[in-house]
């Protein structure tokens, strides 16, 4: 085995405690939204200077690794992914959650994590130079096929309703082209707005679409969050490996997946994450409910999550060519280093990269105790909190978190006001997962497509460039499968169960309501948008930027004429019984949106005193004590100035300061 | 006799005129903020890396990096001068994307109103080949696209760029056209190079620095060979008159006052001078420039006026 005698290296009692305090620090990290494995790593690298390379990296990879992880947490609890890899884990994580098994799922989590992270340093062990080519024969049009790989996934989670699935996905896609383009230098969608130059941060997004809307319907009735558990059930070790071992095919398959898309440098861990489930989803037994609380959904998103981690360093460490964003610092921090990336690393500098892979290891086996400590006491924290703190709380962060992702306070306005579109939405039936994938696989479809249109223009032969070649054939043939696999197996069972029932209740039960006024409206707000953003595109300079919007916004069109027909003739309008109070959620909404734009001029800790005052009060449905409100002011003070002074100190994030 | 007065006008003096001396030596006196308006793993950020670690040694505080990346660069620049304007806090900044950006729509900035106190580096445009293609020189090229006109795809880092324009200066003084694709960032223009989806690329030499033998140079845009490709002649040398590349300096919010940018200006120039980091840098591929803010104008005024006409000849403006 090659390294093998760097083993021991790695297991200095340095580097032991720097995967320890690595993994439990980058676990942290990963499940605070808003604060990203990049950035974690970003803030180490000055300690790069002064320690010795290899155990500098193994701090820095271990970070990663358990940054990765942390991202379930509250994908799980909060429904938020914590990181965007996290993503596909929300799907049946918060499902679970929801029904009293966060406990079992956070569990899980660490198991597949631990499982992907292993098999990935593995391939990065043994296979690194070999699979490093995956980076390279996958060209700007396997990038763009790939691309709609993932938004085929929009039919599976539109929760029943294809049309608004689709519009949203649509809207996602048109989302992303707002701001500087990527690669054609037009300015789009801005509409003078000078905050939109840098377009919708994903992340900002994230947090927005999926942690709000929670908190909005948190504050609005004096439920719990979560089912609360009738008796303590400890790790549910016994459980998780259970349900692993009915999934183990999925395990493997996942990693291997996780892998091989961390290898290429256009996707990452959430791409790793929503390949994996699409995947899983379509292999499943007829008793796996995806989308509803299913385990091997999250089996299938951490555990590829987890492997891109040593499959992102492969192209990293072989080529020089980072696999993921984290994998850029690390590449900086060796060039900064004067250690030569590339091909002749692996034997030049064999004993730091060696050293590195084993505390790669040692990082990700130390996942498991690790993991599992931090993930019950989170577990535990979530459920037990009492409400207007949980609110107020989450609230905060998701303030501090969207601040730090590029240290900028219109991210944190752009951040709730998609939030609360997502809410509206979805009490339209209009799920927020399609509108997300559309955001994250929007730049990545585009890109491809541009570059791929120019390559085949100059060669002469478009059709050849986006149908020729034989890894695109691949990825397109796997998409059609995924698509059209469910029904083949939906009119199977039908006919295998159905077999004496007559026609007509064989045919899927539609029913017919009331006319939805609610939807007929987002969608003539939808048709509008698409026009706007239509008569946007003529004036850009580059035709490159106007093909991939105004195609969106055409399909938008379509999409929304479909819901617009569907909901004035009544189809699919059962609406969410409207329950709770609508002044708590208003009032939620408009402190955090004041709270954004206040953060300016008003300085960072007097606006989130504030904000966490307010929610605080929004949040309680139960009658005040002196006791409760002299101990929620204490913590609220304790949470807010004690993260301030964190992300501000040691992270290094210039939070806007009282300039009064 | 000293009167009590006396005294006190004569510390008060002292203290005035020792003020200015004072603060001289002390700044500065806690870290420096050093924004980065791209994503981290960029030239502008390993650059900034590499000037991390002397900057600690040579005045004592740290050079704390961040990001705040968005609109190539723009969002970042549209806010510098809204920024604290006390000299502790500093944002990269590159030419030609300060001049081109502005000109060619709003961005929230203006190119005279940033103040650039240090360009210290500039990477030059250089055509990179694989290793085995059949271009073996850049004749071999122009001879190919002459005959096969827009056939030759050629990679580079987005549009509006140094890339950009020296690929049309290129295709005008060569007579040529070959087909420019454009990437988000020189990683996944370089990837698209050793993967073959193109046949060249519009790079920098620090892709030949980090890439090795795995890529050949056909020429670099600099007006003197660079000290690590010693066999790659200069399209000067070609006979076509390209030099430039994408340049990466310092400013500071217009708020800072003359005697702070000034000091700024020198801290950065020592670093260059740093015969260690010097050598650091030209391993990586950069070309060190020393352009101090004594000499900004002129230097920015020949900028201007060369990037403006390279783009209006490219159709990049109209």
């Amino acid at each position: 085995m090659p390294g093998l005698a760097n083993f021991l290296d790695a297991l200095t009692p340095l580097n032991f405690s720097f995967a320890l305090f690595g993994v439990a620090v980058g676990t942290i990290i990963g499940a605070i939204p808003g604060l990203t494995a990049t950035m974690a790593v970003a803030v180490l690298v000055p300690l790069t200077f002064t320690l010795h390379p290899a155990s500098a990296l193994i701090l820095l990879g271990a970070i990663y690794t358990g940054a990765i992880y942390g991202g379930a947490y509250s994908a799980i609890l909060l429904n938020t992914p914590g990181t965007p890899s996290a993503i596909a884990t929300t799907f049946d994580g918060y499902p679970m959650a929801k029904r009293g098994d966060g406990d079992l799922a956070i569990t899980l989590a660490c198991l597949a994590s631990v499982i992907g992270g292993l098999v990935g340093a593995v391939c990065l062990l043994l296979l690194a130079p070999p699979l490093s080519t995956v980076a390279l024969i996958f060209g700007p049009v396997e990038y763009f096929w790939l691309a709609i790989f993932g938004l085929s996934l929009i039919a599976a989670l539109s929760e029943g309703n294809i049309a608004k699935g689709l519009a949203g996905g649509a809207l996602g896609l048109l989302l992303s082209t707002v701001g500087v383009a990527e690669v054609s230098a037009d300015v789009r969608l801005t509409f003078g707005f000078h905050v939109l130059l840098g377009g919708i941060e994903i992340v900002a997004g994230l947090i927005g679409l999926y942690c709000i809307p929670v908190l909005i319907d948190l504050a609005a009735s004096p439920e719990r969050h979560l089912k609360i558990e009738d008796e303590p059930r400890g790790f549910r070790l016994y459980d998780a490996m259970r349900v692993l071992f009915g999934n183990k095919l999925n395990v493997a398959r996942s990693s291997i997946i996780g892998t091989i898309v961390g290898i290429l440098p256009g996707a990452g861990g959430s791409v790793a994450g929503l390949v994996s489930y699409s995947e899983a989803r379509r292999t499943a037994r007829p008793d796996q409910k995806f989308g509803h609380g299913e385990p091997g959904g999250i089996i299938a998103s951490e555990s590829a999550n987890n492997a891109t981690v040593g499959g992102g360093l492969i192209p990293t460490l072989v080529l020089g060519i980072p696999g993921t964003p984290p994998d850029a610092i690390i590449l900086g921090a060796l060039l900064v280093q004067g250690v030569h990336i590339g091909p002749t690393l692996f034997a030049s500098q064999g004993a730091i990269v060696y050293t590195f892979i084993w505390g790669l290891f040692l990082a990700t086996i130390l996942m498991l105790p690790v993991g599992l400590l931090i993930g019950r006491y989170a577990y535990k924290s979530i459920l037990n909190v009492p409400k207007p703190l949980l609110i107020a709380g989450v609230a905060f962060m998701t303030i501090i978190g969207t601040y730090a992702i590029r240290n900028n306070a219109s991210d944190v306005a752009i951040m709730v006001v998609l939030g609360l579109a997502g809410w509206i939405l979805a009490r339209f039936r209009f799920a927020v997962s399609p509108i997300v994938l559309g955001l994250i696989l929007g730049p990545i479809a585009e890109q491809g497509f541009v570059q791929g249109w120019t390559i085949g223009t100059a060669v002469g032969n478009v059709p050849a460039m986006f149908f020729g070649r034989p890894l695109s054939l691949a990825i397109i043939a796997f998409t059609l499968l995924s698509i059209l696999w469910p029904i083949y197996r939906a009119r199977q069972h039908r006919r295998s169960t159905g077999a004496v029932a007559t026609s007509v209740e064989n045919a899927p039960a539609v029913r017919r309501g009331d006319m939805d006024w609610g939807s007929a409206i987002i969608s003539v707000a939808l048709i509008c948008l698409a026009s706007v953003a239509i008569n946007d595109a003529r004036g850009y300079t580059d035709i490159d930027s106007v093909v991939f919007p105004v195609a969106v916004s055409i399909a938008l069109i379509i999409f929304s004429l479909a819901v617009l027909a569907r909901s004035l003739l009544g189809y699919g309008s059962e609406k969410e019984v409207d329950e709770g109070s609508f002044p708590r959620r208003a009032i939620l909404v408009v402190s955090m949106l004041a709270c954004a734009l206040l953060l300016e001029s008003l300085g960072f800790i007097v606006c989130s005193i504030a904000l966490f005052a307010i929610l605080t009060f929004v949040g309680m449905h139960e009658r005040w004590t002196a006791r409760t409100a002299i101990l929620y002011a204490i913590t609220g003070l304790v949470i807010v100035v004690g993260f301030t002074w964190l992300f501000r100190s040691v992270l290094g994030v210039p939070l806007p300061v009282t300039n009064l | 006799m000293f009167t009590r007065r006396s005294f006190a006008i004569a510390a008060l003096a002292t203290g005035l005129l020792a003020a200015p001396a004072f603060a001289a030596d002390t700044f500065p006196d806690k870290s420096i903020d050093y924004i980065i308006p791209f994503g981290p793993g960029g030239e502008s950020d390993v650059a900034a890396r590499m000037q991390q670690p002397f900057f600690q040694k040579k005045f004592g505080q740290d050079l704390v990096i961040s990001y705040k990346a968005g609109g190539g660069g723009a969002v970042g620049w549209s806010e510098l001068n809204s920024l604290t304007g006390d000299g502790y806090t500093v944002m990269g900044i590159n030419l030609p994307h300060v001049i081109l950006q502005p000109a060619q729509k709003k961005v929230g900035y203006e190119t005279d109103d940033l103040v650039t106190v240090y360009w210290f580096q500039f990477t030059p445009n250089a055509i990179v080949v694989p290793a085995d293609s059949q271009f073996k020189t850049l004749k071999d090229l122009i001879d190919y696209a002459k005959e096969n006109p827009a056939r030759v795809t050629m990679a580079g880092t987005g549009k509006g760029t140094a890339n950009q324009l020296a690929a049309v200066e290129f295709d005008s003084l060569a007579g040529v056209k070959t087909t420019y694709v454009p990437f988000k960032g020189t990683g996944a223009a370089m990837t698209a190079l050793l993967g073959h989806q193109v046949m060249a690329e519009w790079g920098y030499t620090t892709v030949g620095a980090s890439q090795g033998d795995k890529v050949r140079l056909l020429a670099v845009a600099m007006d003197k060979r660079h000290p690590l490709f010693p066999d790659t002649p200069t399209f000067n040398e070609l006979g076509l008159d390209i030099a430039g590349g994408a340049y990466r300096g310092v400013a500071v919010p217009k708020s800072v006052p003359e005697e702070k940018r000034r000091q700024l200006s020198d801290m950065f120039g020592k670093i260059n001078s740093d015969p260690d980091f010097r050598k650091k840098m030209e391993d990586a591929g950069f070309a060190l420039i020393d352009v101090p803010y004594s000499e900004m104008k002129t230097f920015m005024d020949k900028q201007k006026s060369r990037d403006i006409k390279a783009a209006k000849e490219a159709g990049i403006l109209e």
